[in-house]
């Protein structure tokens, strides 16, 4: 089968290629400090929302513009511009992931995902344990 | 001491844990009699096991029915006010309803094998049971030390370990003593909906059929000399296909109908994990197709290969979404429930198997197993992730040894034009696209495999001077967001081969063909597909990068037509025939809705107050419409309004009203702003869409308008609100749990989707002070500038210092030095100048809080600027005036009804292809 042999050459060839393609397109998961170094490139910032600082969102100035104060897991707090309409359960979330760029001291996300409490979490046994042992 | 507890079902939990126990060991037994080659002792341990299962998964519904909230499982994803007809949600809500869900299929799918024996039975039962021993063993909930081993459905709330040894666990009261446990917390909202009773099952049968090729492969690799095994795989195999993409297109349903996804497909990694097992289905189908009747096999490796590969892919899938090692990049959210180290020993075991199996009895053979054995011991003793890297490159090793001597292969070289060597191709080409995928969902496992290398990576990477090596160091990957860069680049050269090979190979006969009278049958297809090509490209505005996407469309156009030309020509009357082209029509629709459903979503909502989007630089206003309770605004080719907000259950429902868009005319003379300027009428016209169209034969720009016209000057406007034609209700779901979430609202027509879901609506009253004024925002305007302050445009006119006959009106002292800010005030009603002071005494500011109370806003200036000549403004909004207000996005999906019909087309096909399997494998055994 000397026909197929070439054309799974080609096809390996060619899913090598594409996946080094592609890898310039992940983003990677950093720090503020290090997403400045970056400035420009794509990225992914983790972190919790600073409760200290307010969430500003005022649909009628921007309906797609949230903008609030984020910590990294480095200790790191910087401003983020989320160009969307704010979250629902951001200010109740657990952890946030950010992807966005970070353009003169401030991170401009386009993209966010957060895990909120989940009643499902282990922890809530003990906290129920807590409310009970309270109650009795 | 034993405690009695009081109006607990503890008999309940050791009958179910009996009912596991015993299916546990009933599939053992199973597995070592058919491998022993005891028939009747296999089958009979077999049926216990399923009778078990069966009857487990039947006492939970009676627990659920039954609300006995002592049960973790039951008090986790019911309460008492969920209806009934959610209990089949609520039973495979959690990862345990999961594992028995997949069971459950699993085994009537085995007990319909034992139903139709044949001397494939022993091994592929054997292995179907292998797999049972595993899927049970995540239910047992046995612990050793800290090693958990399964979860338990039928824990006892009080038996959970974070409650165990709490003193309420040792009241024997303690159901009827707290309030807690009256009641339980209910499945998740999201959860509660037709799709989640409908999707899973559908998913589920999918998955639990990729198990049947999988065990015929491994039974065919026992027995080398017998080609005989392909039949019923294959069969399997379409049935999986129809299934499993019928289950995946659904969850994309359900995404689309009921999520706020934007969308039916997020390339989630969830969604891709489901999608890349039958991708893989798919491919294996056509190499047992290619092969079945053949006494000389091609490619017999692969043929062996995708199968296997289907159904290991099935079980990274399980691992990727249940483990939790997905982490946060799956919208998902999975939590990790402590049987990550299980999870994996399931799929790398099997994993083992099928490679172990390829190879022939030997040294080699024996060596693979002796490495397995050696990494098991190294990966106990500490280092798991050296050792399963290590595991895979044996794996490895072995996949290429078995190719390379273990399989034979065939001398003959294939026909250019024939349907096997075509159908081959087709086949790696599906395989480089499941890889693709397979490849950017586990980002996040790669960055666990890196990490123990981080060091190693860093050294290399700074001695060759390599910024790669360097950047895996770090392991640090994440996915893209951008799709036509992870996934679209490769994703859509690899749809539009495909879709021209399985245009063309339709025509093509196995061996050989005449290749002339195939090119003949293409011609009209081809025709067909360019013209209406020409057609799409006429009627929506591709743009030159969209090349790939317009080629995609082409090549599914071309194998809808190809395919639909074969129906007609040779399918005609003949049920039997039509099962594949029909399926393959199925294909080429969904991929041909889905693209240009996508790519030709039309979002027409954009953020209509012009007033303020000339302040803010920044306004990305493109996608979302603001809109006030009670206005009209216009929403591409409809007005909308925003009518009123209900409360029903756990919905708050926003009712928008759409109503035909009627054309405006205008007059001469009359006086419009656009953009900023002001344009006079030269002659009566109706306007088009666009401003600019009529600009240049209708208008005429004013540099200086007159008193009339800057009196009379309106907003200009393509059309005015004529009958009202329907109302859709995008909602918020109360979601305590999860917190809020948006649930769209849908029009359809037969060739279009107007989809509108709520981006931000208030769910709650605003946060008030005592005397109910809210907001309290600072800006910072300048003279001109306006802003909305509930219903009232507040404009700055202008500053000037306080002259000094005001002073004594104002109770300010001689010394005291103050500026004025003339700010104007418009609502529908009035057009008020208020004039709130900024003073400074003694180099102190004295705040000056300022209401108008006719408009319900008060004000405060905080700081003046004399150099910028801006203001600092604080701006409050009484409750009293505030009207409600959502942020939408409207958008609409053309063409999209292709997709869900060449979904049923797709699983139709699948289905008369595996009914005109059945009918004649029984006629030829016979």
């Amino acid at each position: 089968m000397k026909k197929t042999h070439i054309i799974s050459l080609l096809l390996v060839a060619s899913l090598v290629g594409t996946f080094i393609a592609t890898f310039t397109s992940t983003s990677r998961s950093v720090g503020f400090v290090e997403a400045e170094k970056l400035e420009g490139a794509e990225c992914k910032i983790s972190g919790v929302l600073v409760r200290e600082e307010p969430v500003i969102y005022d649909p009628k100035i921007d309906p797609t513009m949230t903008v609030f104060h984020m910590e990294d897991a480095f200790g790191i707090i910087r401003q983020v511009r989320l160009k969307k309409a704010k979250p629902t359960g951001l200010e109740n979330s657990e952890s946030i992931d950010l992807y966005g760029t970070m353009e003169s001291g401030e991170f401009h996300a386009t993209d966010m995902l957060m895990k909120c409490p989940s009643k499902y979490n282990e922890n809530n046994h003990v906290l129920l344990s807590d409310d009970v042992e309270s109650n009795s | 001491m034993e405690i009695a507890y009081i109006g607990e079902w503890t008999w309940a939990a050791t009958i179910g844990r009996f009912l596991i126990a015993l299916a546990f060991a009933s599939s053992v037994v199973s597995v070592i009699s058919f491998l022993t080659q005891s028939l009747t002792l296999g089958k009979r341990a077999y049926r216990l096991h399923a009778i078990s299962t069966f009857s487990a998964i039947a006492l939970i519904f009676i627990l659920f029915g039954f609300h006995r909230y002592e049960f973790q499982y039951i008090w986790k994803h019911l309460n008492d006010d969920m209806p009934m007809r959610f209990i089949f949600s609520a039973f495979w809500g959690g990862q345990e309803g999961g594992f028995l869900l997949w069971m459950f299929w699993h085994n009537v799918l085995g007990l319909v094998l034992l139903r139709n024996p044949s001397n494939w039975t022993p091994h592929v039962m054997a292995v179907l049971a292998a797999i049972e021993v595993f899927l049970t063993s995540m239910l047992l909930g046995i612990y050793f030390g800290d090693f958990q081993l399964g979860l338990d459905p039928f824990l006892l709330l009080r038996e959970a370990p974070s409650n165990m040894g709490l003193p309420w666990s040792l009241r024997a009261d303690y159901l009827t003593a707290f309030p807690m446990f009256q009641d339980g917390q209910g499945l998740n909202p999201l959860l509660q909906n037709y799709w989640m009773t409908i999707h899973p099952p559908t998913l589920f049968l999918g998955f639990a059929s990729t198990s049947i090729p999988f065990a015929y492969a491994i039974a065919g690799l026992a027995n080398r000399s017998d080609q005989s095994w392909m039949k019923p795989a294959l069969r399997w195999s379409f049935f999986g296909v129809g299934i499993l993409g019928t289950g995946i297109l659904m969850g994309g349903a359900w995404a689309y109908e009921a999520l706020s996804f934007g969308g039916f497909w997020a390339w989630d990694p969830v969604e891709n994990s489901s999608l890349v097992p039958w991708i893989v289905l798919v491919a294996a189908a056509h190499l047992l197709l290619i092969n079945r009747n053949r006494k000389h096999p091609t490619a017999l490796f692969s043929t062996y290969y995708f199968p296997l590969l289907s159904f290991l892919l099935v079980l990274y899938s399980t691992f990727l979404t249940k483990s939790g090692v997905l982490g946060d990049t799956s919208v998902h959210s999975f939590v990790d429930s402590g049987i990550l180290s299980q999870l994996l020993v399931y799929v790398l075991s099997f994993v083992a198997l099928a490679h172990v199996m390829l190879m022939r009895k030997g040294v080699w053979r024996n060596g693979v197993l002796f490495a397995c054995v050696l990494l098991t011991i190294v990966a106990l003793k500490g280092w798991p992730v050296e050792a399963v890297s290590l595991f895979l490159i044996c794996m490895a090793v072995a996949g290429i040894r078995s190719y390379l001597k273990d399989i034979a292969r065939s001398p003959e070289e294939e026909s250019l034009w024939s349907r096997d060597f075509w159908m081959f191709v087709g086949a790696l080409l599906l395989l480089v696209s499941a890889m693709h995928i397979t490849w950017q969902t586990s980002l996040p496992v790669f960055n666990r495999f890196l990490e123990p290398w981080s060091g190693a990576l860093a050294h290399w990477g700074e001695q060759w001077n390599s910024s790669f090596l360097l950047d895996l160091s770090k392991h640090n990957l994440a996915p893209g967001t951008n799709f036509d860069q992870t996934y679209h680049l490769v994703q859509i050269p690899l749809a539009v081969l495909i879709m021209l090979i399985m245009g063309f190979a339709q025509w093509l006969r196995y061996k050989q063909s005449p290749i002339q009278k195939v090119l003949k049958s293409l011609f009209i297809p081809l025709l067909i597909s360019g013209l209406l090509t020409g057609v799409l490209i006429f009627f929506f505005p591709y743009e030159w990068h969209e090349m790939p996407r317009v080629a995609l469309l082409f090549a599914a156009l071309f194998s809808i037509a190809s395919n639909g030309n074969y129906i007609l020509h040779l399918g005609r009357g003949h049920w039997k025939r039509i099962g594949s082209p029909l399926a393959h029509v199925g294909f080429g629709l969904v991929l041909f809705g889905a693209v240009i459903s996508t790519s030709q979503k039309q979002i027409i909502s954009q953020n209509q107050i012009g007033d303020i989007s000339s302040l803010n630089e920044e306004l990305n206003n493109r996608e979302d419409l603001l809109i006030m309770e009670g206005d009209t605004l216009p929403l591409g080719p409809y007005f909308i309004s925003y009518r009123e907000k209900v409360t029903e259950g756990i919905h708050v429902k926003f009712q928008m009203d759409y109503f035909a868009k009627d054309a405006k005319s205008y007059e001469p003379k009359d006086v419009v702003y656009f953009d900023g300027m002001v344009f006079e009428a030269h002659e009566a016209h109706t306007a088009s869409s666009y401003f600019s169209d009529d600009m240049e034969d209708h208008w005429m720009f004013i540099p200086f308008p007159n008193a009339r016209q800057a009196v009379n000057a309106a907003n200009w406007k393509s059309g005015v609100p004529g009958e009202k034609l329907f109302t859709l209700e995008p909602r918020i779901q109360l979601n305590e749990q999860m917190g809020n979430a948006p649930e769209p609202d849908t029009r359809h027509w037969l060739h279009k989707d107007l989809y509108t879901h709520i981006k931000w609506g208030r769910v709650t009253p605003p946060e008030t002070d005592e005397d109910g004024w809210m907001g309290g925002r600072t800006h910072v305007v300048h003279v001109g500038d306006s802003m909305l302050v509930g219903r009232t445009l507040l404009t700055v006119d202008s500053l000037r210092v306080i002259r000094d006959e005001e002073r004594l009106d104002r109770g300010l002292l001689p010394k005291d030095l103050a500026i004025v800010a003339c700010i104007r005030l418009d609502d529908r009603d009035h057009r008020e100048t208020h004039e709130p002071l900024y003073i400074v005494r003694d180099s102190l500011i004295i705040p000056d809080l300022y209401e108008a109370s006719t408009f319900g806003v008060q004000m405060r200036i905080e700081s003046f600027d004399p150099v910028a000549e801006n203001l600092e403004l604080t701006v409050w909004e009484h409750e009293s005036v505030r009207r409600d207000f959502v942020v939408m996005q409207a958008a609409i999906f053309p063409l999209i009804n292709l997709l869900w019909l060449g979904c049923l087309l797709m699983a139709l096909g699948s289905f008369l292809a595996v009914r005109s399997r059945w009918v004649r494998d029984k006629s030829s055994v016979k």
